[in-house]
């Protein structure tokens, strides 16, 4: 079932349109990518869902009922661009937020507590938060999206400004959440990410979406029918007069396939020039490959 | 409800806990205390006493009383010496027993005072007050005994310089005198600035407190948690209750000077007045301005209690969604002082209005200037010592009340676009455009 539901999301501002007709679903439990080059309307869309703007058509479900206020609480985000109040302390900062999403101060605090403890940073918690460096206040800022245990959790540009060591911190937590049954919109223009994370994406670009599906499934929409062999020995002259080779290297070699062949049919043609074959694998594009590809063709 | 009070409680503590709020809510009255004690001080040491020689060769004055200054400062000896002996003497300003000494010539003409003219010398230079004071003495003696001359007795000399003044009363209000209205127009004006400044100081306050957040970006993260308009509200009622606090705290510390502090030192209002030069001359004298004091009993202090913070609270509501929305508006660098043209006029323009409402509390320009919105918290909070009818206070407080709803609802709609447009220099325009833009 879909956690979250977008049917026909139209916004326009002034002079542009920031949503055009947008519709998508985000299965529960999932990672969820959204993905789309700079101004494409993603931070529109996710303010959408935030309740920070409305649309001027369509509609958004989340479980099944019509998105409304009541389900901010149950929504965590964490924007690009964040901030805290400087002259707060940690501790009282994370507690705030956390009772601006519905929690007691009471229920608060203990979340605070296991979370600053969790990151192994519980002797931050009476820093103000400007003594900070921009990657504790990452951490910060992470807590204060996940404090309130939310069921979406939707994380735009999370690893920008972090260490590798904070990042792959982070990373695990998302991994961890969305075991929980979390699902996870996450919004990034690292593509190796988006492979590494994310089970489902959507791309839009100028406020249309161009491009839905799983990443293995996309990936293999989009293949081209290249392949990569390795092997030992040599290629005879005239071998792959007939196919389109596209890197050679000795004891390697990359080709693309007319759409009617079939990877078998190469291997077959090694096999029976008595060459031996050490790997023989499909190359897939990326999803950046995929990405550029789309966007430019829109 | 629950979240606009959550935000009321941090903008309230964070506010009230930082340095500069405990260092302004002490300093300011503290600072008062040693301005009134300092000024008396210095008046106190700068009177100094002053023993006065006269030597008079024309012996007109030998039966005539030159009386000595209440405040000290001046003491008149007439003695019998040469002036030209005692004159020597004074440069010896350790063993001469005068400060000053004043020659009436031999050949003084009491119809013609001017020539030949008295005369004084000086080693120690008297103030301004001290000369004055020893001129109307000298001015009093010589009418006095003209008038003798001409066989005027003493009491009808009194009544002759007796100024004529219309005894006004009031017919709405048995005890509104001369007196009356001059305290009403004292406290009326402290009630105006008080609201002006508080307008300014923490509508100010508001509007940093916004830009704060759109620039540090943390107002998305609250946005998706609460309403913009909660959000709003939360600020105002928070920095509200924040100036609420200061200024009880300032009363309650200035009553603490006034009542404790500055008696401990020796001084009171009175005398603050007595060593001011002007008061001693023909604008306020010190018995007037006492009366001026014993009348504050008179005004309708009730009424003004009550009715000083619905018009406090009205005027920050009305003004302080409108810096906020100016806030929100303005650039991450706060370089568009402009877009606070608007707000700042009608508060400087009812401040011009309340000064005219203490001389002419009923005005057409006092009566309109109390019932709109935009000018009632300044101008009317100056007319409530002259006890505006009650119809007019009733209507200016229902106006007020639409005012700030109105205002609120356009700053809320402002408020929402601004603070999530980063990076564009706002005009006038766009703000007005924003009011009708769709969320």
């Amino acid at each position: 079932m879909a956690l979250l539901a977008l049917q026909n999301i139209v916004k326009q501002y002034e002079k542009y349109r920031a949503s055009d007709d947008v519709s998508f679903k985000i299965p529960k439990g999932k990672i969820f990518g959204l993905l789309g080059p700079n101004g494409a309307g993603k931070t529109t869309l996710i303010r959408m869902i935030t309740r920070i703007l409305y649309p001027d058509s369509g509609h958004i479900f989340f479980n099944g009922e019509a998105l409304s206020d009541k389900h901010t609480e149950y929504i965590g985000y964490m924007p690009e661009e964040r901030g805290l109040y400087k002259k707060m302390r940690v501790g009282e900062h994370l507690i705030y937020l956390g009772r601006l999403k519905g929690m007691t101060h009471q229920q608060a605090r203990e979340s605070v507590d296991f979370w600053i403890k969790k990151f192994e940073i519980e002797n931050w918690y009476n820093k103000n938060i400007e003594e900070l460096s921009k990657g504790m206040s990452q951490k910060v800022q992470f807590i204060a999206t996940v404090l309130h245990n939310p069921e979406l959790l939707i994380l735009d540009e999370p690893f920008s400004g972090l260490d590798p060591l904070n990042s792959k911190l982070i990373e695990e937590e998302i991994h961890r959440m969305s075991g929980e049954g979390k699902t996870i919109i996450f919004s990034t223009h690292r593509m190796e990410q988006v492979e590494e994370i994310c089970d489902e994406i959507v791309l839009i670009n100028k406020g249309k979406k161009i491009l839905e599906g799983s990443v293995k499934e996309l990936k293999h929409r989009f293949k081209e029918n290249k392949f990569r062999v390795c092997f030992n020995g040599e290629i005879k002259n005239g071998l792959l007069d007939n196919v389109n080779v596209l890197e050679q290297r000795p004891g390697e070699v990359v080709v693309k396939f007319n759409v009617e062949h079939h990877g078998n049919e190469l291997l077959k043609l090694f096999i029976d020039n008595n060459i031996e074959v050490t790997l023989f694998s499909e190359e897939l594009p990326s999803i950046n490959e995929i990405f550029i590809r789309q966007v430019q063709a829109n | 409800m629950n979240k606009i009070f959550i935000i009321v409680q941090r903008e309230y503590i964070t506010r009230v806990r930082k340095k500069s709020f405990l260092i302004t809510t002490l300093l300011t009255p503290l600072g008062f205390f040693l301005l009134m004690a300092s000024s008396a001080m210095i008046g106190n040491y700068s009177q100094g006493k002053a023993d006065v020689a006269i030597v008079d060769d024309s012996g007109l004055f030998k039966d005539v009383v030159f009386p000595d200054a209440e405040d000290q400062s001046v003491y008149f000896h007439k003695v019998g010496d040469k002036f030209e002996h005692l004159s020597g003497k004074l440069s010896d300003k350790e063993h001469s027993a005068y400060q000053a000494v004043i020659h009436i010539p031999a050949n003084f003409n009491i119809n013609n005072p001017t020539n030949p003219m008295m005369s004084g010398v000086y080693m120690v230079r008297p103030g301004v007050a001290k000369r004055q004071y020893i001129n109307e003495r000298m001015s009093d003696a010589v009418s006095k005994l003209r008038m003798k001359m001409l066989h005027i007795d003493e009491e009808t000399q009194e009544n002759m310089q007796k100024k004529v003044e219309v005894n006004f009363t009031s017919l709405s209000n048995d005890k509104e005198n001369k007196q009356y209205a001059e305290a009403a127009g004292v406290v009326g004006i402290i009630m105006g600035i008080a609201i002006y400044i508080s307008l300014f100081f923490y509508g100010t306050m508001i509007m940093k407190g916004v830009m704060e957040e759109k620039t540090n970006r943390i107002v998305e993260v609250l946005t998706s948690s609460v309403k913009p308009f909660q959000l709003l509200m939360g600020k105002i009622i928070g920095v509200g209750a924040v100036g609420l606090t200061q200024c009880i705290l300032w009363v309650l510390l200035m009553a603490l000077i006034f009542m404790v502090g500055l008696p401990l030192i020796g001084i009171s209002a009175g005398s603050q007045a007595s060593h001011m030069p002007q008061m001693k001359g023909a604008d306020i004298d010190p018995d007037s301005f006492a009366a001026v004091i014993a009348n504050i009993s008179q005004l309708p202090l009730f009424e003004m209690a009550i009715l000083f913070p619905v018009y406090f609270l009205g005027g920050f509501l009305l003004y302080g969604s409108l810096f906020a929305a100016v806030g929100a508006a303005m650039g991450e660098d706060g370089d568009q002082q402009s877009l606070m043209v608007p707000i700042t006029i009608p508060i400087i323009i009812s401040f011009g209005i309340a000064l005219n409402v203490i001389n002419n509390p009923d005005s057409p320009l006092g009566f309109w200037g109390s019932l709109i919105p935009f000018t009632s918290p300044v101008v009317m909070s100056s007319m409530l010592p002259f006890r505006p009818a009650w119809w007019q206070i009733m209507l200016s407080i229902a106006l007020l009340i639409g005012g700030f709803i109105f205002t609120t609802y356009i700053a809320a709609r402002i408020y929402r676009v601004g603070i999530l447009m980063y990076g564009k220099k706002i005009r006038l325009k766009e703000l007005g455009m924003w009011i009708f833009a769709k969320a």
